[in-house]
C-alpha cells in the first residue's frame, strides 16, 4: 500500500513537471522599482500585486522590487502593514518610485486564513489575528500563553503553574482548538502516559497534571497567530474545526542583506501568592480549643458523640507541644527559580531563495523544588523559486523537551497538597539529618514528607519532535496554481517515574519504577488547486483540493519493583520484579477530505464566500464515515459606497454575517466496532469484552452563526469590531451512561446539544501619536453564555476525582460544568455550628439536599493592553479579567478542617489550618462565617457552597519597559533593544486559593472543570532581556 | 484553453489516484473484534479466561466486594484520607450516588455479560478440537460463575432474606445490546434463576477435575449450600454442605497451621480461591495493610474496635492472631488491621471465595441445634483452638443462632460475610444501630438515571 502511494506521488509530480514548459506565455516585461515611506527610507516586505492577476512579489530590505507585468498598462497594487494601500497605473515605465503614506488602519493588513490569505478588509468571517510584536519576549513556554487576554472571544487560562503545563484555550466556549502550524495540523494534547495522580493504594484518582505538546513550538519562531473563531472561517478545516482553529505561521526569510538576530532574557520566578498557615503555637492552641469545645458539649450531653465514645481523647494531654519547631512548609517546597532563554536566528536570501534559520534554548526551573522544563529547538524555513512559475519550499522544526514533573501535581497526594496539610510541629529533617517521618507528627493527610517526595520521587517526560513539510507550487496560468505539500509530525516521548526505596510508597517494595515510551507519526498530503481572477470589478478566487492524513501511534510501559538499596539505580530493567502496567494502547486513524471554496467580491464592496469540506474518518463505522461541512458568509464594506466614501470621520465600516457547519471526530481510535481485549488469569492469556458500540455513531455537527461589524474612525484613531455569535453543537459525541446490566457503563454515541452564544467587542485607540510620544490602548471583552439544550440522560452527576462525591451535574438548561452540592447557610451564632439548607425539609442535610452552586465558566472576560512609546523608551501594560466564574475549592476543607480529626481517639492531629480559621466562631454571639473548631465533629461539608468561591479576577499580566538604542549609538549593530519585564504582577480577586485560574485535572474536561485541589500555583516572573540585530 | 482544461484534468486524475489508495478501515493491534472471538474452541477458551479475569476486577473480587460488605458491618471501620464515599459505607449511611457501590454493581454485571457471551456461543461452536467434556466444563464454569455473580448481586442489592419481596435484582441471561434494560426480578425469581444456573452447572461439571483456582463442582455444591441457606431451604443447604465435607477433597488444616490458608496459597481449605500473582495483583494488601508503619489514611479497611473486643472475649481463639490491634502505628489505634492479606511485596493475595470452614458453619446452621448442628460447629471450633460448646452454653435456638453468628464472625471476617449474615438474621438495627432498610446497599443512582427510572430503588434510599 505504501509503495503504491509513493508511486502515485511521483507520478503526480511528474505530471506537474511535464506541464511546466507548456505554460510560459504572453508578452510581458519586467518593471523594477523602489517603495519608500514619507521620510524617504525604503520599506521592506511590501506586497506588490498586478491588479487582477495572481502575479506578485514583495519588496526586499531596501524597498526595491522587480516584477513581471503582463502588459504596459498594468495596474500595480502596493500594500503593507502600517501603510495605506496604493495603486499605480503603469505607463510602460520600467523603473518607478512609489511613496506609501503611513496608516494606522489595520484593514489593509493581510491575515492568514485556512488554505490562503486574505486582506482584512475582505474578511467575511470572524478571525482574530495577533502578530509577533504583540507577544514576543514573554517568558512562557506555550504559545497560547502569549495571547492571554489579548483577543476577544478567546479565553486562555492557566490551570497549573508547572513549567511546560498545558493551557486551557477556549474559543467562544469550546475547548481544545485545532492547531495548524504552517499548514500542518499538529497534535496538541499531552502525549505523556505518566500518571501523576494516584491514591495510597496505587489507584488512579484523576487525570493529574496536563502537559501540552504545543510547548514543543518555540513562541519566538512565530510570525503571527490567527484564530478562526466562527464556523464559516473554520469550516474549511471541516471535521476538526468544531472548537475553532489556531493558525500559527512561523517566520520566513526575506530577500536582502542577511540579518542575524540574537535574543535573550534571563530572570527569576517566585510564587505569586502563598497561603498563610497557623504557626506552631497558634496550631496547638487551636487543637486545644477544638477539644475544649467538644468537652463542653460532652459534659452537657454524654451521648452527643454516640454510644461508647471514649471521652479521654478530649482530655488526655496531647503528646506534642509547640517546642521550638515551626516549619512553614510552603517555604520548604517553594523556591526562587531562574528562567533563561537564548535564541539566535539568521534570515535572508535573494530573489530566488529565502531562508530563516533559528535555534533556541529555554530553561525554566519550577517554583517547586526539583521541577523544571527545558526546551532545545531548531528551525529551518526555506523558499526557493525554481522558475517563474514553480516554487518549492520547506518548513522544518526539531525540538527536544525535558520535563522534570512535579509529582502528583493537582491531586491530593502531591507535593504542594502535602505541604498544605503538613503540621508546623514537624521539622523537615530529624536530629540525625534524615527526612522526618510524618507518621510521628501527623495522623493523616500526608502521603509523605513533601520535601522528601520532591527529592525522592523522580518523574520525567522527555520528548523529541520533528515537524516538517515540503511543498511545491506551480502556476499553471497566471490565475491558476496548484500546490502540493507533504508533511510529517513525529513524536518520540519517554516517561520515567521512580519512587526511591526510601519513599513511603516505595519502601515496602524496595522502590518502584515505570518507564513508558510513546511514538507517533502523522503524515499529511494536501493538494490544492487555486484560482484567482478579476473580471472588471468582479473579483473571484476559488480553490479546490483533496487532502489525506494518517496517524499511527504506539505506546508501551513497563513497571518494576525492588531496587538495590543504597544505589542510585532507577532503570526499570534493574528491578527485581517486573509488574504489569496497563496503558492506553497506541492508535491508528485516517482522514480523507475534499474541500472547495469560492470567494467573490464586487469592487471590494460586496463580499461573499461559500465553502464546503467533506471528510471521511476511519474513526466511524463503515457507512457513517463521511461528513459534509458547508458554510456561507457575506460582507458589505459600507464605507466604499458613494454616500460614505468621503467621510473623514467614519473611515471604514463593514457588516459581516456568516453561517456554517463544522464537525468533531475527537473520540479516539477504534471506537467504531465492538471489541474484546486481552485478559490474564492464572498466568494464561485470554479475552474479555472491552467495548460496546453504536453502529450509527457519526460526526458531531456544530452550527455557527456570526454577525459582526468592523469600524474605523479617523483612519484608525479608533478602530475595532464587534460580533454576536450563536454556536450550537448538536449530535454531541458523548459517553452516555447505559444500564450496567449490558456489561458496560457507557456508550459512545451522538446525542445532546449545547449552545454557546455571546457578544464580543474589541477596540484599539491611538490616544496620542506624535513623533515623541505614542500611546495605544487595546480593549476587548466577551460576554458568553453556555447552556445544555438536550442530553440523552438528564441530571447526570459527575465527579472530578474518582473517589469524591459528585461535584458537578449535567442538567438541561444549565451550563456545562455546573457545581453540585448542598448550600451553606452560615454559622449559627449561638452554637458555632455550620448550617446548611435542608432542601427537602426532612430534618437531615444529606446528598438529597444538593443543588446547583454555580458554574466554572465566566459571564464575561477580556483584556486591556496599553502601550506607550516615549522617544526611545517603550512600555506595555497588559491586563486580563474574568467575571462570574466560580471555583470549587476542594482543597480548602483540608486546610480549614477546623481541627476535625477524621474520627475520635487520635493522639495526633490531622492537618494544619490556614489563617482564615482565626476568624472562627469562639463564643456564643460571635457572628462569622467560619464555624467553631471541633475535634470530633466535622463542622463542614466538602461538597457544599462553603467551598464554592467567586473566582472573578483582574490580573496585571505583563508590564514591560524597554529602551531602543538609536542607530547612531550602536555602530556595529543594526538594532538593540533592552527591556525589563514582570509577568503576573498582581491579581485582584476574592479567591482564597493560590490563584483563581488554576484548575485541577488540567481543566481539560469542561464537564468537571473548575476544581482546585491545590494545583501547582503560578509564578510571578521578573525578566531582563535584549534583542540584538547584526 | 484546450490545454488548460487538459492540465486540470491530469492534475485531478493524479490527485484522485493518490487519494483512493488509502482505505479508511483501521484495526486495533491490541484488541479483537467481537465477531472474531467465538470462531473456534480457542476463542471460547480465551473468553473463559477472560471471565476469571473479570472476577478479578478491583471492584469485585480484586478486594472491594468482600471488603465493602464488611465495612458496612460492625467488624470494619473506614480508614483512608477522609474519603466521603468510604466513610458513608463505614457509617452504614450509604447514599445512592456512592461511587464505590456504583462501580461494584458495574463490575458484577460485566462478569455476567462475559458469561452470557460464552453461553450464547458455546453450543454453536463445532470444532474437532473441542471435546464434549471440555464443552460441558466451559459451559458449567460459565453457568456457575453467572449464578455466583447474580447471587452476590442479590445479597448486596436485594432483599435476599425475604422470598416474598419484590426487591430482587436484574437477572441477565442473554447478550445485551446497548439500549437494552433489564429490570429487577422479584427475590423468588432471582433465587430461581440463580439456583437453575447452579444446578445446571452441578450437572455439567460432574466428573470434571477439581481445581480450586477455577469454579469446580465442589465449589458449585458449596455455593448451592450457601444459596439454599440464605433462601432458608435448610435441608437442602445441609445436604450440599455435608456432601462437600464428606467428599474429602477439601478439609480443615491442623490447628497449628491453619494460618497457611492466608500465608500460603491454595490450602486444602480453599474450595474456590481466585488467584493473583505479582504481575496481576489484587488490592487486598493495598487496602487492608499497605506497610508495617502505615497510617489510618493509607489503610482503607480497618479492623474495628468491636472485632478487638470480640476476640478479647475469646482468649484461646487462634483466629485472633489474624487481627493486629497492638503493633500498629498510633494513628490507627484504637482500630486494627487484619493480617489475612499480608505480602506487601508481591501483593498477590487471593480472594477466598469459598472455604471448607463455611461448609461446617452452613451445616451447623442448617441442621440447627435440634438436628445435630452443634457437632459441626464444634468441629470447627476445636480446630481453631476453642472449647466445645455444650447444651448449657447454647440451650435454645436463639443462643445457638448467636453462637453461629459469632463463629462466622471469627472465621470469616474480612472475607465479606458479616454484613449479609446480619441482614439474613435482620439484626442490622440491633447491631449497627441503623434502620433495617439499610440491610441492603442502594441501587446505584447511576443505574436509575441510565435506565430512566426503569430500575426501582430499594426502600429507604
Amino acid at each position: 500500500m505504501k509503495n503504491k502511494s509513493v508511486l502515485h506521488c511521483i507520478s503526480s509530480l511528474l505530471i506537474i513537471f511535464l506541464l511546466s514548459p507548456a505554460i510560459l506565455t504572453a508578452q510581458s516585461y519586467t518593471v523594477k522599482g523602489i517603495v519608500k515611506d514619507a521620510a524617504g527610507s525604503g520599506i521592506a516586505s511590501v506586497s506588490i500585486n498586478v491588479k487582477g492577476k495572481s502575479a506578485g512579489t514583495t519588496s526586499i530590505a531596501d524597498g526595491s522590487f522587480s516584477l513581471q507585468v503582463s502588459g504596459p498598462k498594468a495596474v500595480l497594487e502596493f500594500s503593507s502593514v502600517g501603510f495605506k494601500n496604493k495603486s499605480v497605473v503603469l505607463n510602460a515605465e520600467e523603473n518607478i518610485v512609489v511613496v506609501l503614506q503611513e496608516s494606522s488602519s489595520q484593514l489593509g493588513e493581510v491575515v492568514v486564513t485556512g488554505y490562503g490569505t486574505q486582506k482584512k478588509s475582505n474578511l467575511t468571517g470572524a478571525v482574530a489575528s495577533i502578530g509577533n510584536k504583540d507577544f514576543k519576549d514573554q517568558p512562557v513556554s506555550n504559545l497560547a500563553g502569549s495571547i492571554q487576554g489579548k483577543l476577544s472571544g478567546i479565553n486562555v487560562t492557566s490551570p497549573s503553574g508547572t513549567p511546560g503545563a498545558g493551557l486551557l484555550v477556549s474559543i467562544r466556549g469550546a475547548q481544545n482548538p485545532l492547531y495548524v502550524v504552517d499548514g500542518i495540523p499538529m497534535i496538541s494534547e499531552s502525549n505523556s502516559s505518566l500518571s501523576t495522580s494516584f491514591n495510597t493504594s496505587g489507584e488512579e484518582t484523576g487525570q493529574g497534571q496536563n502537559i501540552s505538546s504545543i510547548a514543543d513550538i518555540n513562541p519566538n519562531d512565530i510570525e503571527s497567530i490567527e484564530i478562526l473563531k466562527d464556523a464559516s472561517s473554520a469550516a474549511i478545516y471541516g471535521s476538526r474545526a468544531s472548537n475553532g482553529v489556531v493558525l500559527v505561521t512561523t517566520k520566513k526569510g526575506k530577500a536582502g542583506k542577511t540579518q542575524i538576530g540574537f535574543n535573550m532574557y534571563s530572570g527569576f520566578q517566585k510564587v505569586a501568592k502563598k497561603i498563610d498557615f497557623l504557626n506552631a503555637n497558634q496550631f496547638v492552641d487551636f487543637i486545644n480549643e477544638a477539644r475544649s469545645n467538644d468537652q463542653k458539649l460532652y459534659n452537657a450531653d454524654n451521648n452527643i458523640f454516640g454510644p461508647g465514645f471514649d471521652a479521654s481523647v478530649l482530655t488526655d494531654p496531647l503528646n506534642y507541644s509547640a517546642g521550638n519547631v515551626n516549619t512553614v512548609w510552603l517555604d520548604q517546597i517553594f523556591r526562587t527559580a531562574p528562567v533563561n532563554n537564548y535564541e539566535m536566528n539568521v534570515k535572508g536570501g535573494n530573489e530566488k531563495t529565502k531562508f530563516y534559520i533559528s535555534g533556541g534554548y529555554f530553561d525554566q526551573q519550577g517554583i517547586v523544588i526539583e521541577n523544571y522544563f527545558k526546551r532545545m529547538n531548531a528551525r529551518i524555513n526555506i523558499d526557493h523559486t525554481v522558475t517563474d512559475r514553480f516554487t518549492i519550499g520547506t518548513n522544518m522544526s526539531i525540538s527536544k523537551t525535558q520535563n522534570r514533573r512535579s509529582f502528583n501535581d493537582d491531586t491530593y497526594s502531591g507535593i504542594v497538597t502535602n505541604a498544605i496539610g503538613a503540621s508546623p510541629l514537624m521539622p523537615v529533617y530529624d536530629a540525625a539529618g534524615n527526612y522526618s517521618k510524618f507518621e510521628e507528627y501527623q495522623v493523616s493527610w500526608l502521603s509523605d514528607n513533601p520535601v522528601k517526595s520532591a527529592h525522592e520521587i523522580v518523574g520525567t517526560t522527555d520528548s523529541y519532535r520533528l515537524l516538517g513539510s515540503v511543498f511545491g507550487e506551480y502556476k499553471i496560468t497566471n490565475s491558476l496554481k496548484f500546490k502540493t505539500s507533504w508533511s510529517a509530525d513525529y513524536v518520540a516521548l519517554t516517561d520515567k517515574l521512580f519512587l526511591s526505596p526510601i519513599t513511603t510508597d516505595g519502601a515496602p517494595i524496595g522502590g518502584r519504577a515505570t518507564k513508558a515510551n510513546f511514538n507517533s507519526q502523522t503524515w499529511l498530503n494536501e493538494n490544492i488547486l487555486s484560482f484567482q481572477k478579476s473580471y472588471g470589478k468582479n473579483n473571484i478566487s476559488a480553490l479546490a483540493g483533496f487532502t489525506q492524513q494518517g496517524t499511527t501511534s504506539d505506546r508501551n510501559a513497563t513497571s518494576g519493583q525492588g531496587f538495590p538499596l543504597g544505589s542510585d539505580l532507577s532503570d526499570v530493567s534493574v528491578a527485581a520484579i517486573i509488574t504489569r502496567t496497563p496503558v492506553a494502547p497506541g492508535g491508528n486513524n485516517r482522514l480523507h477530505s475534499y474541500l472547495a471554496r469560492v470567494t467573490y467580491d464586487y469592487d471590494g464592496k460586496y463580499l461573499a464566500s461559500v465553502a464546503i469540506r467533506a471528510d471521511g474518518s476511519s474513526r466511524f463505522p463503515t457507512g457513517k464515515q463521511y461528513g459534509y461541512f458547508p458554510s456561507f458568509s457575506a460582507g458589505w464594506n459600507i464605507n466604499r459606497e458613494k454616500f460614505m466614501e468621503n467621510s473623514k470621520t467614519l473611515t471604514a465600516l463593514k457588516l459581516r454575517a456568516s453561517y456554517g457547519f463544522t464537525g468533531d471526530q475527537e473520540i479516539g481510535d477504534y471506537q467504531n466496532k465492538p471489541l474484546w481485549q486481552p485478559a490474564i488469569y492464572n498466568g494464561q492469556s485470554g479475552l474479555k469484552p472491552k467495548l460496546i458500540t453504536d453502529p450509527n455513531l457519526t460526526w458531531q455537527k456544530n452550527k455557527g452563526f456570526n454577525i459582526g461589524i468592523d469600524f474605523e474612525f479617523w483612519n484608525g484613531i479608533i478602530s475595532g469590531s464587534s460580533d454576536y455569535f450563536v454556536n450550537t453543537r448538536t449530535d454531541l459525541l458523548n459517553y452516555v451512561p447505559i444500564a450496567g446490566t449490558t456489561g458496560f457503563a457507557t456508550l459512545l454515541t451522538n446525542g445532546g446539544e449545547v449552545e454557546d452564544k455571546g457578544f464580543e467587542f474589541n477596540v484599539t485607540t491611538r490616544n496620542i501619536s506624535n513623533t515623541h510620544f505614542k500611546w495605544t490602548t487595546n480593549f476587548n471583552i466577551t460576554f458568553q453564555k453556555n447552556r445544555l439544550l438536550k442530553t440523552p440522560v438528564d441530571n447526570q452527576l459527575l465527579s472530578s476525582f474518582n473517589d469524591l462525591n459528585p461535584t458537578h451535574i449535567l442538567k438541561v438548561g444549565q451550563p456545562i460544568g455546573s457545581f453540585w452540592g448542598v448550600k451553606y447557610t452560615g454559622v449559627n451564632p449561638q452554637t458555632g455550628d455550620a448550617t446548611f439548607e435542608d432542601l427537602d425539609k426532612n430534618g437531615t442535610v444529606d446528598a438529597d439536599d444538593a443543588q446547583i452552586l454555580g458554574k466554572a465558566r465566566p459571564d464575561f472576560y477580556g483584556g486591556l493592553t496599553n502601550t506607550f512609546r516615549f522617544n526611545n523608551f517603550d512600555m506595555m501594560i497588559a491586563a486580563q479579567f474574568s467575571s462570574g466564574n466560580k471555583v470549587y475549592n476542594l482543597i480548602r476543607p483540608v486546610y480549614e478542617n477546623l481541627g476535625y480529626g477524621n474520627d475520635g481517639g487520635l493522639d495526633q492531629v490531622y492537618a494544619n489550618n490556614s489563617v482564615n480559621s482565626l476568624k472562627r466562631w469562639q463564643n456564643p454571639g460571635d457572628v462569622t462565617d467560619v464555624p467553631r473548631a471541633s475535634f470530633i465533629t466535622k463542622n463542614y461539608i466538602e461538597n457544599s457552597s462553603m467551598f464554592v468561591e467567586d473566582a472573578s479576577f483582574f490580573r496585571i499580566r505583563t508590564v514591560n519597559i524597554g529602551y531602543t538604542f538609536s542607530k547612531k549609538s550602536i555602530k556595529f549593530l543594526t538594532g538593540l533593544h533592552v527591556y525589563a519585564q514582570v509577568q503576573n504582577l498582581f491579581v485582584f480577586t476574592k479567591y482564597k486559593g493560590f490563584d483563581p485560574e488554576v484548575s485541577s485535572n488540567g481543566g481539560n474536561i469542561d464537564r468537571t472543570a473548575g476544581v482546585d485541589y491545590a494545583a501547582y500555583p503560578p509564578a510571578r516572573t521578573f525578566t531582563f532581556g535584549f534583542n540584538l540585530n547584526l | 484553453m484546450k490545454r488548460f482544461i487538459k492540465n486540470i484534468f491530469s492534475i485531478c486524475a493524479a490527485g484522485t489516484l493518490l487519494f483512493s489508495c488509502q482505505k479508511l478501515d483501521v484495526n486495533s493491534p491490541t484488541d479483537v473484534a467481537t465477531e472474531q472471538v467465538f470462531k473456534d474452541a480457542n476463542g471460547l477458551r480465551s473468553a473463559l479466561i477472560g471471565l476469571y479475569s473479570n472476577l478479578q476486577q478491583r471492584e469485585y473480587y480484586g478486594a472491594y466486594y468482600p471488603l465493602m460488605a464488611d465495612l458496612n458491618s460492625d467488624i470494619c471501620t473506614a480508614g483512608g484520607y477522609d474519603i466521603p464515599a468510604l466513610n458513608e459505607i463505614g457509617a452504614h449511611a450509604i447514599t445512592s450516588s456512592n461511587l464505590y457501590v456504583e462501580r461494584m454493581y458495574l463490575a458484577m454485571y460485566k462478569c455476567i455479560a462475559n458469561a452470557n457471551a460464552i453461553l450464547a456461543s458455546v453450543d454453536g461452536i463445532s470444532d474437532p478440537n473441542l471435546s464434549a467434556e471440555e464443552k460441558s466444563s466451559i459451559k458449567g464454569q460459565a453457568l456457575a460463575i453467572r449464578g455466583m455473580v447474580h447471587f452476590d448481586a442479590l445479597r448486596m442489592f436485594g432483599y435476599h432474606w425475604d422470598n416474598t419481596s419484590a426487591n430482587g435484582v436484574p437477572i441477565v441471561l442473554t447478550v445485551q445490546q446497548a439500549a437494552d434494560v433489564v429490570t429487577r426480578s422479584t427475590v423468588a425469581e432471582s433465587y430461581t434463576a440463580i439456583l437453575k444456573d447452579l444446578n445446571d452447572a452441578n450437572a455439567l461439571l460432574s466428573g470434571a477435575t477439581v481445581d480450586a483456582k477455577y469454579s469446580n463442582q465442589l465449589f458449585v455444591k458449596g455455593l448451592l449450600a450457601r444459596v439454599y441457606l440464605y433462601k432458608k431451604d435448610y435441608t437442602i443447604a445441609a445436604d450440599f454442605a455435608t456432601s462437600v465435607i464428606n467428599d474429602g477433597t477439601f478439609s480443615l488444616l491442623n490447628t497449628e497451621d491453619f494460618i497457611t490458608i492466608y500465608s500460603g496459597r491454595l490450602s486444602s481449605e480453599s474450595i474456590f480461591e481466585l488467584s493473583f500473582d505479582a504481575q496481576n495483583q489484587s488490592v487486598f494488601n493495598g487496602t487492608t495493610y499497605v506497610r508495617t508503619d502505615a497510617l489510618r489514611t493509607e489503610v482503607f479497611f480497618l479492623a474495628s474496635q468491636q472485632l478487638s473486643d470480640f476476640f478479647n472475649a475469646r482468649p484461646t481463639d487462634k483466629r485472633a492472631e489474624l487481627v493486629d490491634f497492638v503493633n500498629n502505628d498510633a494513628g490507627i489505634l484504637p482500630d486494627g488491621r487484619t493480617l489475612k492479606y499480608r505480602g506487601e511485596v508481591t501483593k498477590d493475595n487471593p480472594a477466598y471465595i469459598l472455604r471448607i470452614a463455611e461448609m461446617y458453619l452452613i451445616a451447623a446452621e442448617a441442621k440447627k441445634l435440634t438436628g445435630g448442628g452443634l457437632t459441626f460447629l464444634n468441629t470447627l471450633r476445636k480446630n481453631r483452638g476453642m472449647d466445645d460448646l455444650t447444651g448449657t452454653d447454647v440451650p435454645d435456638a436463639t443462643s445457638f443462632t448467636n453462637a453461629i453468628l459469632d463463629e462466622r464472625e471469627a472465621e470469616l471476617n474480612f472475607e465479606g460475610h458479616r454484613f449479609f449474615d446480619l441482614a439474613r438474621f435482620q439484626k442490622i438495627e440491633e447491631v449497627l444501630g441503623v434502620a433495617n432498610t439499610n440491610s441492603v446497599f442502594p441501587i446505584p443512582l447511576r443505574e436509575i438515571t441510565a435506565t430512566r427510572d426503569q430500575l426501582t430503588q430499594n426502600p429507604g434510599f
